[in-house]
């Protein structure tokens, strides 16, 4: 139970020293300022835009596909949030000047004929000069639907042929429609960057607890520390305890506060979210605790630890979206803490279930152990050929 | 019955060789003194004790426990003051004692018991409460070595515990550890200030360069020096002069008898009264100026400065 002790004793250390406790407290929430500062606007536009409104439709094509957009995608996919009114263009033109209506789409004479044969095509999107998100809705479900007959007209092309074997023509494509689904929708950018920073904040935490416990290292104390009961096992393991306490609360303060505030969606998973969190702050803390073994003065660290975090924050997706990066990067970045970190909160905030992130969870813990070990074994080698 | 035996203890340091065949032994209930300049190889020695790192070569047994193979076992028996404060300046002396306590094992009302009477025997009762960094340099090694006798140690190592302290709290510490000796420690105390190893050790072993170059009761080393007084002539301009002095006194003392340390002239007599004239008639002579004449009884210093050439604290 000593590692217990010590963990304690760092915690009480770090809610007595005003500028960690600053750190922990007080800047998750500045973050979370600043996050709704940046997105809040946006965020309360989304909500609006929720609201049911008016879609004005000049169909000049009047072709199957126009009747499918119109009358199956937006009349009856979208009726909780689009209200399909369908006008003559002259008409149409005229309640948007008017303000009547805030939206409206021209399909044009060609539009059928064009999507199924494969050639471009145009929708005239016309808006009041500040609709909101609500013409950005429009061109998605649109550029979306354009997207989707081609590929679905090539299958029905192949399969006719006979040319492509019926497994293949099972569309595997298809299957990520299923990410489209009413349950699962994909993070937003709020959600993104909350994820992200909250990330990133978390390893600038571990930096501050590793350099805490350097700087320990360096003092008479440790010395002490080294003479009693606590063997180098538990020295780390209730450092590292101290420090997945501190970044836990930390991290459920950003969660909590990023949704009480700015109803950040999390995801439907609470169970998942909690445990990913933990995890996380396992493998992060492991990390850190390996770092602190193995770097003897708190000046080496400043320079690794600030390097080594702004490199992790920058490929697991912290400081820029993750899907700029080559897919193999991306999978390369889940062996960071961080990386893997985020990439499961964005599944938690798309609608996975703790059961599809489990992998993730296990790995993150396996990780953080596998750290905190390597820095045992480090540790005792270490005294092998210390100097006095 | 003896508590610690230490045999041919080596360490080496890359080249360096900082501890050459260290052996000497402290009986239980003993109070050693460890002796020894800067570098001789004395914290070495003492942290290969401790067990905080294994000797290049050699062993030491604490009762029937091989400090080197199992270090964590020994360290349950042992209690270190170390010369530098190891204490959390933000946690008062209370909270200091109780963590280091739970640290070596003890809790719930052992642990609770054993801080209040630990803080009785330091004088620090009144003052449990406030956080070290608001104590003076004295309070705080008075908490130092409260930390370390938490556990009941059977053996209590201290690393210069008095080092830069106010008299008053130099005085309680040393009736502090007296107390822990004759209630049944066994101590091996460390100090620059030799008076207080007098005070203190009935055993006291002399390091340097790494080795042991004695070790007895304080009458056994006295006797080394077969029970010389020193007569410390302070002189202008010695170091210019030194040939001639040398040739003056080769005639009266043996090379053994006299040595120069910086501006004085040190010469060991058992009876410096009867010397006394004829040396200072014999300097004179030379054409050089004698600005003060000292006759220091043997003590440890002497013993020291015998054994090695130098002072403690060169």
């Amino acid at each position: 139970m000593s590692f217990w002790w010590l963990a304690r004793k760092d915690l009480l250390l770090t809610f007595r020293d005003k500028k960690a406790f600053i750190t922990l407290i007080a800047m998750p929430l500045l973050l979370i300022a600043i996050l709704g500062a940046a997105f809040g606007n946006l965020m309360k536009d989304e909500e609006v835009s929720i609201k049911k409104f008016t879609l004005g439709v000049t169909d000049l094509d009047q072709g199957v596909l126009s009747k499918v957009l119109t009358d199956e995608v937006f009349k009856k996919g979208m009726e909780d949030q689009i209200k399909l009114q369908f006008f003559q263009e002259k008409d149409l033109l005229q309640k948007i000047k008017n303000h009547e209506l805030e939206v409206g789409i021209i399909i044009q004479p060609d539009f059928s004929k064009s999507l199924l044969s494969g050639e471009e095509t145009r929708i005239k999107l016309v808006s009041t000069p500040d609709p909101g998100v609500k013409p950005i809705i429009v061109q998605s479900v649109v550029e979306q639907f354009a997207q989707t007959i081609p590929i679905q007209t090539m299958l029905a092309a192949k399969q006719e042929t006979g040319a492509v074997q019926q497994e293949s023509i099972e569309p595997k494509d298809l299957i990520k429609e299923s990410t489209l689904s009413k349950k699962t929708k994909p993070a937003g950018s709020f959600q993104y960057y909350a994820a992200a920073m909250g990330v990133m904040f978390l390893l600038m935490t571990v930096v501050q607890g590793v350099t805490m416990m350097i700087r320990e290292k360096e003092e008479p104390v440790y010395q002490r520390l080294q003479l009693t009961n606590l063997t180098y096992s538990h020295y780390l393991l209730g450092k590292m305890m101290g420090l997945v306490i501190l970044c836990f609360i930390q991290a459920l303060i950003i969660i909590i506060g990023t949704n009480l505030l700015f109803d950040v969606n999390w995801g439907s998973s609470i169970s998942g979210v909690i445990i990913m969190t933990f995890a996380f702050v396992v493998n992060a803390c492991g990390l850190g605790m390996l770092a602190g073994a193995l770097i003897k003065t708190e000046k080496g660290f400043n320079v690794a630890g600030m390097l080594g975090t702004q490199i992790m924050a920058a490929l697991g997706g912290s400081m820029v979206p993750l899907y700029i990066f080559p897919d193999w990067i991306v999978s390369v970045t889940k062996f960071f803490p961080n990386g893997l970190a985020l990439q499961t909160y964005l599944k938690l905030m798309s609608g996975a279930k703790l059961t599809e992130i489990l992998p993730a969870v296990a790995g993150s813990i396996a990780l953080g152990l596998l750290f905190l070990a390597i820095g045992v074994i480090f540790l005792v080698f270490e005294r092998r050929g210390k100097y006095a | 019955m003896e508590l610690l035996n230490v045999q041919h203890l080596r360490k080496s340091f890359g080249q360096l060789e900082a501890v050459k065949g260290v052996t000497f032994s402290v009986k239980k209930g003993e109070s050693f003194g460890l002796l020894g300049p800067n570098g001789a190889g004395k914290s070495t020695t003492i942290n290969m004790i401790t067990g905080l790192f294994p000797p290049t070569s050699g062993s030491i047994f604490l009762h029937d426990i091989d400090v080197v193979k199992q270090p964590k076992q020994a360290q349950k028996r042992i209690g270190v003051v170390p010369q530098e404060i190891a204490l959390y300046q933000e946690m008062s002396a209370w909270e200091n004692l109780k963590f280091w306590g739970r640290i070596y094992g003890l809790n719930g009302s052992q642990l609770t018991r054993k801080v209040e009477e630990v803080l009785e025997i330091i004088g620090l009762s009144d003052r449990a409460k406030d956080k070290v960094s608001t104590f003076s340099g004295g309070m705080k090694r008075r908490v130092n070595i409260g930390a370390a006798i938490l556990h009941n140690p059977e053996l209590l190592i201290m690393d210069e515990p008095t080092v830069g302290i106010d008299p008053q709290s130099r005085n309680h510490i040393l009736e502090t550890v007296k107390q822990l000796n004759e209630e049944g420690m066994t101590v091996i105390y460390t100090s620059h200030y030799m008076e207080e190893v007098e005070y203190l050790c009935e055993r006291i072993g002399i390091i340097d360069h790494g080795v042991v170059i004695a070790s007895g009761t304080l009458k056994e080393l006295r006797e080394k020096m077969e029970d010389r007084s020193r007569i410390k002539l302070t002189i202008d301009g010695v170091k210019e002069n030194a040939a001639d002095i040398n040739k003056v006194l080769a005639g009266h003392f043996s090379e053994k008898e006299f040595q120069f340390q910086d501006n004085q002239l040190i010469v060991f007599h058992k009876e410096p009264q009867l010397v006394l004239s004829e040396l200072v008639h014999s300097v004179t002579e030379t054409g050089t100026r004698i600005t003060s004449v000292d006759i220091v009884e043997p003590n440890l210093e002497s013993v020291f400065l015998h054994l090695t050439g130098r002072n403690l604290r060169d």
